[in-house]
């Protein structure tokens, strides 16, 4: 198997490649400079493939499952039928049995009415995030693997129900690299410790430097999220200089008996560069310098809306500092969370009132800032939910065939809709974009080609969307 | 739904010898994928002979549509035939490819052209849905009996892979006799590991470096061979012994030590992707596996031949010996097979039992056989000479074998250990004893119920046997964070009740109960006014979850301090519980006391007795008293059995199953689209003898693990002794540890790799009499220093000019701090979760024991595993890869592990009293890095330290030390 995060391995291939073209000697200080460079800050921006329409992403995680047929897919259909018992083949139950089972129609218990210049059916669960819809781009012909929640959340973050596989916001910093030295490039906002955890912003088999930071974890106050070991509550700030210059002392003098050896170097670069971060990440994590009116726009100190206002606007300053990749999560740890009501769907609106405000807010203060141009913002869970109650009770089960998610910003086209589920919303029929389409969408709007970027592991190239996915170029601006 | 989506593969094959132009483009080989007509398995049909009597609407409505749409990947002349089916014949249609027939004549449902077509089994054509009209054309077609003029006979070409010239690969030839070659520097070579070595420089005209110094020559043998740095005593120890075999004993005297197993053992946990929960979306706890591990340390230690070892890991179950300790070691390894990162909550059982199947063979073929042979599940695999045949035929005897037994989220195989025949009877007559007692048990606890479950209102405790249904005491329940425990306010059950405020405490209320049912729930709770007026219960049921909410200031709805919160749907598959939690709740104190699980219909309602029946009630009071004494005494009883003598263990084991044989290729990896029939075998290529004969009672494990562990398999020594060169030298001589197929590297040394693949086999299958070969070489004792000049011929040292500087790793780097610290426990062995865990998210990480005995979950490593490279237990590693990242540094400036250890060996160094300055930085880089400062390294601490001894500011030292590069490499 490689070694697959030997940051030499890029000097290795980059000798041998240029090997042919050069003198020899020409060559491997080119090589040398190149693979110093890359040694001492893999993180550097690089080149994408195409160009590119956003700069960075913002994903706005909704854990379990929010129903699309209660939000944003208004389906007549439901109310006409509701109550009566129809066939559906439900995905569980498919899976589970082979079978198609009957299952009682469920019309939605909130009112849909349409919003804005481009009419867009919003229900009543999102009053504030409809006042935007004339910016935002929807895709109501989603699906994607898996049933339950621990497949679909990974498949979601890793492109892979099962295999270990990088997380998406791990390939866009090894593709792109970062904006900002001083920051991680790639931050993932109190994610849930349930559903593969860790693996949802890990970097699996590409170098260990492009996995995401988390900035404190689903389940705990967003006032309490920081990034760990970031900073020191032993040492006043004063102590910790010398102590820093005390370590450099120390490694310069070992440093010393091994003049130019860039693996050392980098090693010493890395404490520079945690250093940087000690200085500027705990400012830009900080909301207390934000005006009482920017806090008010996302829900801050109001009852409900704190706690996912507060993740909402830190991902704007991260954004703002330049971050390529931020997901903000509203979830849990369980293994039924937030959204997923299999038998309590009233409850949908406690988890709409706390993000709706939230939303809102940052969709409105990044256009207010013109950072909406180059953002792009990507709302949505790992499945919607079923067009009829599950268990002929008050809920909805999962629903991997047919779902909505919603784009906003850098390249996508604003007011407007793209594909669309059958009569019920239960499938996906027109215009399906597959999940692995939608993460090459998103790479491809990042100045991506998903299918270039690749990372060879264990004797082949691997890639985010495996041998799928495909660009939608339908909802380009 | 969607189809399913298999996984796949863009490989190219190895670049490492091939040097690329600059502009080349990197050379894909597309491999594969399931559910689309892309496979690229070649089946070639015969060209159609002249045409028969045509058939008028065969001719006006069917062909011209084949033609136009479909011959474009669906025919004999196509470039490449989509998979293996061919429209553009009679035999070839109904023939079909490898989903089977895509015409069946008069059976239209059967005919998968037709769902094809309308794109419900297939997407066909793939770019648009043909017109009703046209689809409605074909069913009429298949109705009539497919009438089709087309002659020609479809020829399929079973495999492109030839096994035969497959073998003329290096890996698969047999390891040879090699003379061992002749030198220049006939007196440099200390060992005739060093003459192969030493042949190669030579013809690349590069010189050794010189031999490390004494002391970095100690510290590498120290962490390599028990992955902790030599103690001050030890160095100088090492440094005063002038005898020529002074180095020579200090290896055999660590390979002696008990601590060589856990280094050696971890090494192998990382090939097994060893870990202690089965990870995924829905991990589950693996609470036996630490037997496995303890095994693999056991074994290391042991010495255990490595032939043995890979037949008990592969077949321990069917290893026949009457020694019961032995048939213990025998069934422990078999976990061998059950650690892999399983998936088990998937729905569809059959995918999920070649899932498991698909992980052993993945592991097993890199782990004792360095072949990528999960690259054959879907398909002929691309580069190596390994048939999709040869993969089902091991995978049918994996699936002879009882891994997973299967429920809603199904679990693991587990098999009760032996015994002595002393304790054996013992627990056997404990068994029964107890089953007599709980007979008793059940009649006493039948009338109880019987004598009601209600006590009344004010009264004290309530006696939680008195009480209808299934009772969950907070005694009972999972606590997290801060819970207070009381007994101020009167009428909670049993002893106590527990209150908290802060909202990262919760409690959960895991019931076990009998079948699924619906339940009346109800909690109970102790009112008062400073309690929270809205509390949420999270209830998960039967059919997911619900909250609500309870006003803790007043009563219950059934008495005083009970409340029922309706009927509920629970079943004991989905771990029913109920969670009480102040996040979420208004503010107020929150109690959480009991929760009750009454099966509907059950429910006796309490009422405020009358004053007729208060008498009554005092005499079944009475009663009740006197059976919950008896069934406490017998309860007593019952543990007091089951505490004292010898206990029935469980290990994470496989069985054979009861019915065996072989099973079908699945084509393109799909379960549900099987094809011929794979009798149970090995891998062809690999064949040293006779293919082994599986009898039909037999899984063929133990034939499996026989041709592994014979000294015929070219590939099982070759790829152990590699391993242990890349475990001592950072490098293997075949880079890629996992991999010696066509995509992994190829050996540096050939010839020297089959020399120690024959002396390891000579030796026994010894692995510490191969460690000690390979440190005695003087190539393992060469110094690590840069040479341009060599580095100008051989970069990355691949021709072994001088030693592998290597970076220490995540355990090495914990364990070094905290036996600074004097703070590592030393304890060999055992299970090492901590008590009552149920589940790994959010586990504290506070043992201080060595780090092969942390806990390994997949969801949640220490923070210091994960940041410095730790294996990732959820996937085979052979080789860990070594990064240079802001997190490790932070963590090693910031993390209070580190900051409190660094503290706690300045406060040893301070408290000896008659040191200097000087001699304390001198102590203290002994300690942490082995050596002696130079003066401007005590000029540069001393300064820092200042005149005042102060432990803050030694501890800082230390700490810098920790962080400082001759730390974090090894030379």
């Amino acid at each position: 198997m490689m070694t697959s995060n030997d940051i030499r391995f890029s000097r290795r291939t980059a000798l041998k490649s240029l090997g042919c073209g050069f003198g020899y000697l020409a060559a491997k200080a080119l090589a040398q400079r190149e693979a110093h460079a890359a040694i001492a800050n893999p993180l550097l921006p690089k080149q994408p493939h195409v160009p590119p329409r956003a700069k960075r992403v913002i994903f706005i995680f909704m854990q379990g499952g929010p129903s699309h047929v209660d939000t944003f897919d208004y389906k007549s259909r439901l109310a006409k039928d509701d109550g009566e018992l129809l066939e559906f083949d439900d995905a569980r139950t498919l899976a589970k049995t082979k079978k198609i089972t009957s299952h009682r129609v469920f019309k939605s218990p909130w009112r849909f009415r349409r919003y804005g210049q481009c009419g867009q059916h919003v229900s009543e669960l999102f009053p504030h995030i409809a006042e935007h819809v004339d910016d935002l781009c929807f895709i109501k012909g989603m699906h994607t693997e898996g049933v339950a929640h621990g497949p679909s959340t990974l498949f979601l973050h890793t492109g892979s129900i099962n295999l270990v596989r990088p997380s998406m916001g791990s390939w866009m910093l090894y593709g792109l690299g970062s904006e900002n030295q001083n920051l991680p490039g790639f931050v993932s906002i109190q994610p849930s410790s349930g559903n593969g955890g860790p693996r949802n912003f890990g970097n699996a088999f590409l170098p260990a430097i492009y996995q995401g930071t988390p900035v404190g974890r689903a389940g705990t106050p967003a006032t309490t999220a920081r990034i760990e070991n970031l900073y020191n509550d032993l040492l006043s700030p004063a102590n910790q200089r010398e102590h820093f210059e005390l370590l450099r002392a120390l490694n310069a003098e070992q440093l010393s008996r091994r003049p130019g050896d860039q693996e050392l170097e980098a090693v010493i670069n890395s404490y520079e560069l945690a250093w940087r971060m000690q200085q500027h990440a705990p400012k830009t994590l900080d909301l207390s310098t934000e005006p009482a009116h920017i806090q008010q726009m996302y829900g801050i100190d109001e009852k409900g809306t704190d706690d996912f206002g507060r993740q909402c606007l830190m991902a704007r300053r991260l954004a703002e500092s330049g971050v390529r990749y931020i997901q903000v999560t509203y979830g849990d740890n369980s293994n039924n969370p937030r959204w997923d009501q299999h038998s309590n769907l009233p409850m949908h609106a406690t988890h709409a009132f706390n993000t709706d405000k939230p939303v809102a807010g940052l969709l409105a203060d990044l256009k207010q800032r013109g950072l909406l141009e180059d953002t792009l913002v990507w709302w949505g869970g790992e499945f919607g939910r079923t067009p009829y109650a599950q268990a002929n009770g008050t809920g909805r089960d999962h629903n991997p065939d047919g779902f909505s998610v919603f784009l906003a910003g850098g390249g996508v086209k604003p007011g407007f809709s793209y594909g669309a589920t059958d009569e019920f919303g239960h499938h996906a029929i027109k215009d399906k974009v597959h999940m692995h389409d939608l993460h090459a969408t998103i790479m491809h709007l990042l100045g991506l080609d998903h299918e270039r970027l690749t990372f060879r592991h264990a004797g082949r190239d691997f890639r985010l969307t495996d041998v799928h996915g495909q660009v939608i170029d339908g909802i380009f601006s | 739904m969607g189809y399913a989506r298999r996984s796949i593969c863009w490989a190219q094959p190895d670049q490492l010898t091939v040097p690329l132009p600059a502009e080349s483009a990197v050379v894909r080989f597309p491999c594969c994928t399931l559910a689309s007509f892309s496979a690229l398995i070649t089946i070639c049909v015969a060209a159609a002979a002249e045409p028969a009597e045509p058939t008028a609407f065969f001719e006006k409505k069917i062909r011209p549509v084949l033609v136009q749409h479909c011959y474009k990947c669906h025919a004999t002349d196509a470039k490449n035939v989509r998979g293996g089916l061919s429209l553009d014949t009679r035999a070839g249609i109904r023939r079909g490819g490898e989903s089977g027939p895509a015409v069946v004549p008069n059976k239209v449902d059967e005919s998968l052209l037709v769902s094809a077509l309308r794109h419900e089994s297939f997407e066909m054509p793939p770019d648009r849905k043909l017109p009703e009209s046209v689809i409605a054309d074909f069913e009429k077609w298949i109705s009539m009996g497919a009438p089709d003029p087309r002659e020609g006979t479809a020829r399929v070409s079973q495999s492109g892979i030839d096994i035969e010239a497959g073998r003329k690969f290096w890996c698969f030839q047999p390891i040879a006799n090699h003379d061992v070659p002749n030198v220049d520097a006939v007196a440099w070579p200390a060992s005739n590991i060093d003459r192969f070595i030493l042949r190669r420089l030579e013809s690349e005209r590069l010189t050794p470096a010189a031999d490390a110094d004494r002391r970095t020559l100690l510290r590498r043998a120290y962490f390599d061979l028990i992955g902790l740095p030599p103690t001050q005593e030890q160095i100088n120890a090492f440094l005063q012994n002038e005898s020529p075999e002074a180095f020579e004993q200090v290896i055999d005297e660590l390979l002696r030590s008990p601590h060589f197993g856990e280094r050696w053992g971890r090494h192998w946990l990382d090939v097994v992707r060893f870990a202690e929960s089965s990870g995924g979306g829905r991990t589950l706890m693996f609470p036996e596996a630490w037997r496995y591990r303890d095994y693999v340390i056991e074994a290391f230690n042991n010495d255990l031949p490595y032939d043995s070892f890979v037949m008990q890991q592969v077949a321990g179950d069917l290893i026949e010996t009457s020694d019961w300790q032995e048939q213990r070691r025998n069934l422990t390894a078999t976990a061998f097979l059950l650690l892999g990162p399983t998936n088990y909550e998937l729905q569809d059982k059959e995918t999920l039992e070649m899932d498991i199947v698909d992980e052993q063979l993945d592991t097993m073929g890199k782990a004792f056989l360095g072949m990528t042979i999960g690259c054959a599940r879907c398909h002929d695999h691309k580069f190596d000479p390994i048939p999709t045949h040869d993969y089902y035929a091991m995978a049918g005897i994996l699936k002879s074998t009882q891994a997973v037994i299967h429920s809603n989220v199904s679990k693991w195989n587990e098999v009760s250990l032996p015994m002595s025949a002393r304790d054996e009877a013992l627990v056997e007559q404990t068994e029964m004893q107890v089953a007599a007692i709980q007979k008793d048990l059940k009649s006493l606890k039948a009338q109880l119920s019987k004598a009601g479950g209600k006590i009344g209102d004010g009264a004290t405790s309530i006696d939680p046997e008195s009480l209808a249904g299934t009772v969950v005491d907070d005694t009972q329940a999972e606590k997290k964070g801060t819970w207070t425990v009381s007994q101020s306010v009167g009428g909670y059950v049993g002893g106590n009740y527990i209150h908290a405020s802060e909202s990262t405490a919760s409690v959960t209320f895991a019931p076990i109960l009998p079948i699924r049912d619906k339940y009346e729930l109800r909690i109970t709770y102790t009112p008062s006014g400073n309690r929270s007026p809205k509390v949420p219960i999270r209830i998960h049921h039967a059919v997911g979850e619900d909250v609500v909410f309870v006003d803790q200031t007043t009563k219950g709805s059934v008495s005083r301090t009970i409340d029922s919160l309706g009927v509920y749907d629970f079943d004991p598959k989905q771990k029913p519980r109920v969670i009480i939690s102040p996040d979420g709740a208004a503010s107020g104190v929150v109690i959480a006391d009991a929760v009750i699980f009454i099966p509907e219909g059950a429910a006796p309602e309490l009422a405020v007795p009358s004053e007729a029946a208060r008498k009554a009630m005092q005499e079944r009071a009475a009663l009740k008293k006197k059976l919950t004494s008896e069934i406490k005494a017998l309860e007593e009883q019952i543990k007091q059995l089951q505490t004292t003598g010898p206990q029935r263990e469980v290990a994470m084991a496989v069985t054979e199953m009861e019915v065996v044989g072989d099973i079908p290729v699945s084509i393109r990896g799909l379960v549900h689209n099987p094809g011929p029939v794979a009798s149970r075998g090995v891998l062809q290529v690999a064949l040293h003898s006779e293919a082994p004969n599986i009898d039909g009672d037999q899984s063929g494990r133990k034939q499996l693990a026989e041709w592994i562990a014979d000294a015929r398999n070219p590939l099982t020594a070759r790829v152990m002794v590699n391993r242990v060169w890349y475990w001592l030298y950072g490098k293997g001589l075949v880079p890629t540890v996992d991999n010696f197929g066509a995509t992994g590297g190829t050996p540096s040394h050939p010839e020297l790799l089959d020399y120690l693949a024959n002396t390891f086999m000579e030796d026994g299958w010894s692995v510490k009499k191969l460690i000690r070969r390979l440190m005695l070489a003087r190539t393992y004792q060469l110094n690590s220093q840069p040479n341009p000049q060599a580095s100008s011929i051989d970069l990355d040292n691949r021709l072994l000019w001088r030693m592998n500087r290597r970076r220490l790793d995540a355990e090495s780097i914990r364990d070094s701090i905290l036996l600074v610290g004097g703070n590592l426990d030393l304890t060999i062995g055992g299970s090492n979760i901590a008590a009552g865990t149920s589940s790994e998210y959010g586990y504290d990480f506070k043992s201080t024991r060595r780090s092969v005995y942390v806990p390994v979950f997949r969801n949640e490593l220490p923070q210091i595993f994960a940041t410095f490279d730790f294996a990732d237990p959820n996937t085979q590693i052979g080789s860990r890869s070594s990064s240079t990242t802001a997190p490790q540094a932070l963590l090693l400036m910031n993390h209070p592990l580190v900051m409190k250890q660094a503290e706690a060996a300045a406060a040893q160094l301070l408290s000896r009293q008659d040191l200097t300055t000087a001699e304390r930085i001198h102590h203290a880089y002994e300690q942490v890095l082995g050596r002696t400062p130079n003066d401007r390294e005590v000029e540069i601490a001393a300064r820092f330290i200042g005149d005042e001894p102060q432990t803050a500011r030694w501890g800082l030292l230390y700490q810098t030390l920790f962080q400082s590069l001759d730390f974090r490499y090894l030379k």
